[in-house]
């Protein structure tokens, strides 16, 4: 496969102000994830220490193969909810590697409200579990939480991707022959006690582990019964007297010993077989990209020098070069494992459409991974692209990409907007793994187009009640719009309701889609099949 | 189609094969059966080929093999035959900018007359909320830019021309 010819100039001035405008601003991400991921108030860490508890990232750190990647998802997810008082939504969740295993992760963060089950909380785990179902990985639950936050119970518990599908997920998974272990780290109280009983396996720790239904102020609210935690859910009761828990565990390092080594006796199932070539690290310094990405997000920039930094060897056979060249679709290899591209250049129009759908096929076919590269602002409009059957054309090329049976996997690196979004495997779009840039942005339509509209339809109206607009009254009402829209398209935004698996420092793609690559391969590719194309 | 490889400056089409009982470099100019035994030294072989038998060294690196032998270095590239077979690229470029997509000019950065490079801008058009740079095909003089910053322009609308080549 041949190396894609670099053309850019890394002294020039345009490249330098792009470097220095990401450098900003992954700088800033950077410090956000690091704060997400490690300040906490001190009565917070005083409290677990107190209870004589490890914090979530010791634990990860005992359960994890030492000097292994830990594929970590939604570090910022309720990032702009709660006043930013809920980091993480209270909870981290990831693919890692256990006794040489790809196994998935969903521990409890007992450092933020205890653990509390926020909203965000529960989105984050139920996404956690579908990735989990889509790639066949073993799932091991680190519990440790206050239970559903009570004030919030509307958005926790009653809807169909909400508190119980969780529970349901765990039996989806146990019925699908995937394991679970639960280790038992602080209180399991009502639902959150279906977690490790819904687990073929569970460790519960002595003296900070339990589990019951109902916590003893509620029984003793409840029938007048006064008893302690220990008596009521703790280790020994349940490993000996109801066969709730299966194993007791003196400490925390004991737990995790444990649940390592039960893992390592599970029987492991051989992994789909694709094409794979010798790993090659890129050609072309993946921080490169840093200087590539422009920092005025309506400026053009070649596809093909982003994946030059991304793929082995920067190596890339490109499919019909010469047509549809708004859609850049080819093969290449990513951690050895072969893949097909689609990545924008440009609109999408009639032809790059036809191409996409034509190649996604050829995918298919073949078996081969799809990885889609965001830069979209939408499928062409006007008469004429009507006429050609633009709808229809970009209609195919929704068939073929969710009829796909390939794994899929997007990196959203620029813009996301309209129907482009849907046609390269937006979040709607099963995805196995999405990730965001921190510069991109997703919206239905750009920001000032968005703010036009709607601030258009207020003018209309002021203007029917016979109300005459100065340029200063138009611009009161486009402003404070326009404001809200621009925060609304952020990739913070994006990551704090978890339209996304996080947020990504663009050289970090690379490996990010190495290892979703490497664990969707734990699930098998079915054979190809599509819906109706409209020809 | 056979490889081809690049020894000292020249190119060469050549195939390795196995006829069931040895291995045979087939060339242009007909197949030689040869064989490689390593010696144990490192990076060492004995060659046997046409009767000849000769002590060798081979280096293998990412982009070439370097074959030491009778006091002489031979490198050995291989040439990508999709990439050495591909033709000058595009063929002859046009003398217009032909707009892709119907749009806005943003910006005009050349005025006719005006001598300019391959690649560089020219102007910056809009269209579906996207600004693109479009650069000058070839070397050469700016003929026209019909489109002044602001115009609207459609479908397959001149942008720029180019005065023609002289011979």
């Amino acid at each position: 496969m041949r190396r894609i010819e670099s053309l850019i100039d890394t002294n020039a001035a345009d490249y330098k102000a792009n470097y220095a405008a990401m450098s900003e601003r992954l700088k800033e991400f950077h410090a956000r994830q690091h704060a997400a991921r490690f300040e906490r108030p001190q009565r917070d860490i005083d409290r677990l220490a107190r209870q004589n508890k490890l914090g979530v990232r010791e634990r990860l750190k005992l359960l994890l193969d030492p000097g292994t990647p830990f594929l970590e998802f939604s570090t910022l997810a309720a990032c702009r909810e709660y006043d930013g008082t809920v980091p993480g939504a209270a909870v981290v969740t990831g693919i890692g590697i256990v006794q040489g295993r790809e196994v998935a992760i969903h521990a409890n963060d007992a450092s933020v409200k205890g653990g509390a089950w926020y909203p965000h909380t529960v989105k984050k785990v139920v996404r956690l579990l579908d990735v989990a179902l889509e790639n066949r990985l073993p799932v091991i639950h680190i519990c440790d939480s206050a239970g559903g936050f009570l004030p919030l119970q509307h958005g926790v518990f009653p809807d169909r991707y909400l508190g119980g599908r969780v529970f349901r997920n765990q039996v989806k998974l146990s019925q699908a022959n995937i394991p679970q272990i639960a280790v038992v780290g602080g209180h399991c109280t009502a639902g959150g006690a279906y977690v490790p009983t819904l687990s073929d396996y569970n460790i519960i720790i002595e003296g900070t582990g339990a589990i019951f239904l109902g916590g003893p102020p509620l029984v003793k609210a409840a029938t007048g019964e006064e008893v302690g935690v220990q008596e009521l859910g703790g280790a020994v009761m349940h490993t000996s007297v109801s066969g709730t828990g299966d194993y007791r565990a003196a400490t925390e390092k004991h737990a995790f010993s444990l649940a390592r080594e039960i893992v390592g006796q599970w029987k492991r199932t051989p992994k789909t077989i694709i094409e794979t070539a010798a790993y090659e690290e890129p050609y072309y310094d993946p921080k490169e990209l840093y200087g590539i990405i422009p920092k005025d997000r309506k400026t053009q920039f070649d596809m093909r020098e982003v994946l030059a930094r991304i793929v082995d060897g920067s190596r890339f056979h490109e499919y019909q070069p010469d047509y549809g060249t708004t859609m850049v679709c080819g093969f290449a290899h990513i951690w050895g494992y072969k893949v097909g591209i689609l990545a924008n250049n440009g609109v999408l129009f009639n032809d790059s459409s036809l191409k996409a759908a034509h190649f996604m096929q050829l995918c298919n076919q073949n078996r081969t991974p799809l990885v889609f590269f965001q830069n979209i602002t939408g499928y062409m409009v006007g008469r004429e692209y009507e006429e050609r059957g633009i709808a229809k054309d970009g209609a195919k090329m929704l068939m073929a990409q969710g009829g796909s049976v390939v794994p899929k996997f997007t990196v959203i690196a620029n813009a996301s907007y309209g129907a482009g979004n849907y046609g390269m495997c937006g979040r709607a779009w099963d995805a196995r793994t999405l990730f965001m840039w921190p510069q991109a942005e997703i919206g239905v339509m750009g920001a000032d187009q968005a703010a036009n509209t709607m601030a258009d339809v207020k003018i209309r109206q002021l203007q029917r009640e016979g109300k005459e607009l100065t340029e200063e009254e138009i611009a009161a009402i486009r402003e404070p719009v326009l404001e809200k829209y621009k925060r609304d398209v952020e990739a913070y935004t994006s990551t704090s309701e978890l339209w996304d698996d996080g947020i990504l420092d663009p050289a970090d793609t690379r490996n990010a889609l190495g290892m979703s690559i490497s664990a969707s391969l734990n699930a098998p590719i079915d054979d190809p099949h599509y819906g109706i194309f409209r020809l | 189609m056979q490889r081809i490889f690049q020894m000292d400056g020249e190119e060469t089409d050549c195939w390795l094969g196995h006829d069931g009982s040895r291995f045979v470099l087939n060339t242009p100019t007909g197949a030689v059966a040869c064989q490689l035994d390593p010696t144990g030294l490192p990076g060492g072989y004995t060659l046997r080929a046409k009767g000849v038998v000769r002590e060798l060294r081979l280096a293998v690196g990412p982009e070439a093999t370097f074959v030491h032998m009778d006091g002489r270095t031979y490198e050995v590239g291989r040439v990508d035959p999709a990439e050495r077979l591909a033709g000058s690229d595009g063929g002859a470029s046009d003398d217009r900018l032909v707009a892709p997509m119907p749009g806005v000019v943003v910006s005009v950065a050349v005025k006719p007359g005006d001598a300019v490079e391959e690649g560089q801008p020219l102007l910056v058009i809009e269209s579906m909320k996207l600004e693109t740079t479009l650069t000058a095909p070839r070397d050469g003089v700016v003929a026209e830019m019909p489109f002044a910053e602001g115009d609207s322009f459609g479908l397959k609308d001149i942008l720029a021309q180019l005065a023609p080549e002289e011979e």
